[in-house]
């Protein structure tokens, strides 16, 4: 039954791979529109500043203010990183080392619980609800249960069929629901840095001084 | 009342608009609500129709039935719907009433939404369908007639430049004082808009520091990008890059106009696939360069507490917060900002194309509750803008809030600077 588990993870993963690889060459096969104005700034300094950082939590104003919320998307989203790097790691290698185990048992379990804090958020805060769909709740609870027995794997190897199961439902749905933002999440901060390094708006690094 | 020929017109136009940037901006939101705040409508009034996300969503739910695997087989896992007459009459009125293109949710989401890329593709959808604001697309028709038939009005607005250029001459006290209309080979090019009021102050400047420049026969305004309509756009900026290109000029000024500004400097080349072989730039850059040259020498005058607004296409779209500031504290003694500013300063409520809209007043005033806001707290007398737009707001906003406030242009508190010098200079002698 493991064996069976690990095969289907191991096939929705590619199905994964697959899909999200799709959605690239099916964007990238759109328009990119030329761009002919004088540049004001460097487009590099934009995009380098909009991946670093841009991504920073006193970067912006919605960010400082909801801090605590942003952090919780930023360790859910560190620990969904690492729950996959483990779970590709365990179709290579049955055993880590002992703190290497603790340790991302503690990521991503932290991730899973940010995951889950996240449902209760969508859940009761009213916003949040109204602009919900229910493909919003099936990514999160499904990604939420996937990291928790990726931890609890790490710890005791008798999660690991249930990891497997369930990360292979996840990984399934992935590019089929909303968690292909993954994808798009670089294409949206790359033009966000565009627009950024060529208007000179990333103030700090583009002085405009016109000389005597 | 839209027929199914309209709304599949709509749908072509959606399709034809999806590129990787709109694309992206379909797909990347995660529905985390962040940007709420960041609307300023949100913050005047707090509901749910006010949050990017949401707005954005509505268009999102008709993209997904036809672009999306869940989308067409599971709608309601992702509320995906098929437009019909209410849904998209829902959609127009919000994309021109309810988001003035502001940029702040983009520039305040974790993803970077581009969200005034939704709206501006909903205002496009509604263009071909005949479903914009009339007003929008009277006002973009007009200028691209008078772009078709210039001879028809240029003398009666040379008669007029010439009456300005006595009002000039007799304000500035000097006799040589200048308007050039169509000078061959000039350095500058500048664009006005309709109305003496973007004339002569840059025109006392341009005489002061000696500048070879000539008066655009055409004003920058460009209705067609509000309406979405990058055809109507690109027919009105063309007047003006035919124009530089017919005077060989160095450079294109553009009046203190956000919207103008945005059109020309970063849109235009793209409409027209091409570099042009001039530079375009604001008026406000030009100022700045001139004062930080040494070129023009100016003094705090103004003693009133003076705050700026920036202007969202200014700032956001066109990186322009820094040289405002550097004029105002030029010749300003008391220059106090609001806060929050530059980048991440408010949208008065007035963009968009909104100002232009009597129908849509109200809602144009609530929603700059957060502006009128700003303003108070600065306990600013003088507020200063670079857009004409801003100003039109801002002077409602005055009057609707009471803020006790004179609104004015950066540009005529330079202009003020350099009378009130030639008058002490004047006195002395």
């Amino acid at each position: 039954m493991l064996l069976f588990s690990k095969i289907l993870a191991l096939i929705s993963l590619l199905f994964f791979f697959g899909g999200i690889l799709y959605h690239y060459f099916v964007t990238k096969r759109l328009k990119f529109p030329s761009d002919f104005a004088r540049p004001k700034g460097s487009w590099k300094v934009g995009v380098l500043y909009s991946f670093t950082l841009g991504m920073m939590p006193w970067a912006k104003e919605s960010t400082r203010r909801h801090w605590i919320a942003y952090l919780r998307g930023v360790a859910f989203h560190i620990g969904i990183f690492s729950g996959l790097f483990i779970l590709v790691l365990s179709f290579f290698t049955e055993h880590f080392n002992e703190a290497v185990n603790l340790i991302f048992a503690l990521i991503v379990g932290f991730g899973a619980l940010m995951g889950f804090v996240g449902i209760v958020m969508r859940i009761f805060e009213r916003n949040l609800r109204e602009i919900s769909t229910l493909d919003d709740f099936i990514s999160v609870v499904l990604v939420s249960i996937s990291l928790a027995f990726i931890a609890l794997a790490l710890i005791e190897p008798a999660f690991k069929m249930p990891m497997y199961f369930t990360s292979a439902i996840m990984l399934f749905y992935a590019p089929l629901g909303k968690i292909r933002h993954c994808l798009y999440f670089f294409f949206s901060r790359f033009f966000f840095g565009l627009h950024l390094g060529k208007r000179g708006i990333v103030h700090r690094f583009t002085e405009v001084s016109y000389g005597k | 009342m839209a027929n199914n020929g309209a709304l599949q017109k709509a749908i072509e136009v959606l399709e034809k608009q999806l590129n990787q940037p709109l694309k992206t901006a379909l797909e990347v939101c995660a529905r985390c609500g962040i940007c709420a705040e960041s609307c300023h409508y949100y913050v005047s009034e707090p509901k749910i129709e006010h949050v990017p996300a949401y707005r954005a969503e509505q268009l999102r739910k008709i993209y997904r039935k036809k672009n999306n695997f869940l989308g067409k087989f599971f709608p309601r896992l992702v509320d995906a719907i098929d437009l019909d007459e209410k849904v998209f009459d829902k959609l127009v009125e919000m994309a021109f009433s309810e988001c003035t293109l502001c940029r702040r949710c983009t520039f305040n989401c974790p993803l970077g939404v581009d969200t005034p890329l939704v709206m501006r593709t909903i205002r496009a959808m509604a263009t071909a369908t005949g479903k914009a604001p009339e007003i929008l697309v009277m006002l973009a028709d007009a200028a691209i007639a008078k772009g078709e038939n210039p001879e028809i009005f240029k003398e009666l607005f040379l008669q007029q430049i010439s009456e300005l250029e006595k009002e000039l001459q007799e304000i500035t006290g000097d006799p040589n004082a200048k308007i050039p209309v169509e000078k061959e080979g000039a350095k500058i090019l500048y664009v006005a808009l309709a109305g003496a009021h973007t004339i002569i102050p840059p025109a006392i400047i341009f005489n002061e520091v000696k500048e070879d420049w000539t008066l655009s026969l055409y004003e920058a305004a460009n209705y067609g990008v509000f309406l979405g309509d990058v055809e109507r756009a690109k027919k009105i900026a063309k007047r003006i890059i035919d124009e530089a290109k017919r005077l060989k000029v160095q450079e294109v000024v553009v009046a203190e106009c956000g919207h103008a500004c945005a059109a020309l400097v970063w849109d235009a080349p793209n409409w027209f696939g091409e570099s042009f072989p001039f530079r375009i730039r604001s008026i406000v850059e030009l100022l700045a360069e001139y004062i930080q040259k040494g070129i023009l020498k100016v003094e705090k005058i103004h003693t009133e507490p003076i705050t700026y607004h920036d202007s969202c296409n200014l700032a956001r779209t066109g990186g322009i917060f820094k040289e405002p500031r550097f004029i105002l504290n030029s010749v300003a003694k008391d220059f106090r900002d609001m806060n929050p500013n530059g980048i991440e300063n408010y949208c008065c409520g007035g963009g968009g194309g909104l100002v232009a809209l009597p129908e849509y007043y109200e809602k144009r005033m609530r929603a700059g509750k957060a502006k009128s806001e700003q303003i108070k707290k600065t306990g600013a007398k003088i507020v200063a803008a670079a857009c004409e737009n801003c100003k039109l707001q801002l002077a409602d906003l005055n009057n609707y809030y009471n803020l006790g406030v004179e609104v004015k242009g950066v540009v005529d508190l330079v202009a003020e600077a350099i009378l009130n010098r030639k008058k002490s200079v004047t006195s002395v002698n």
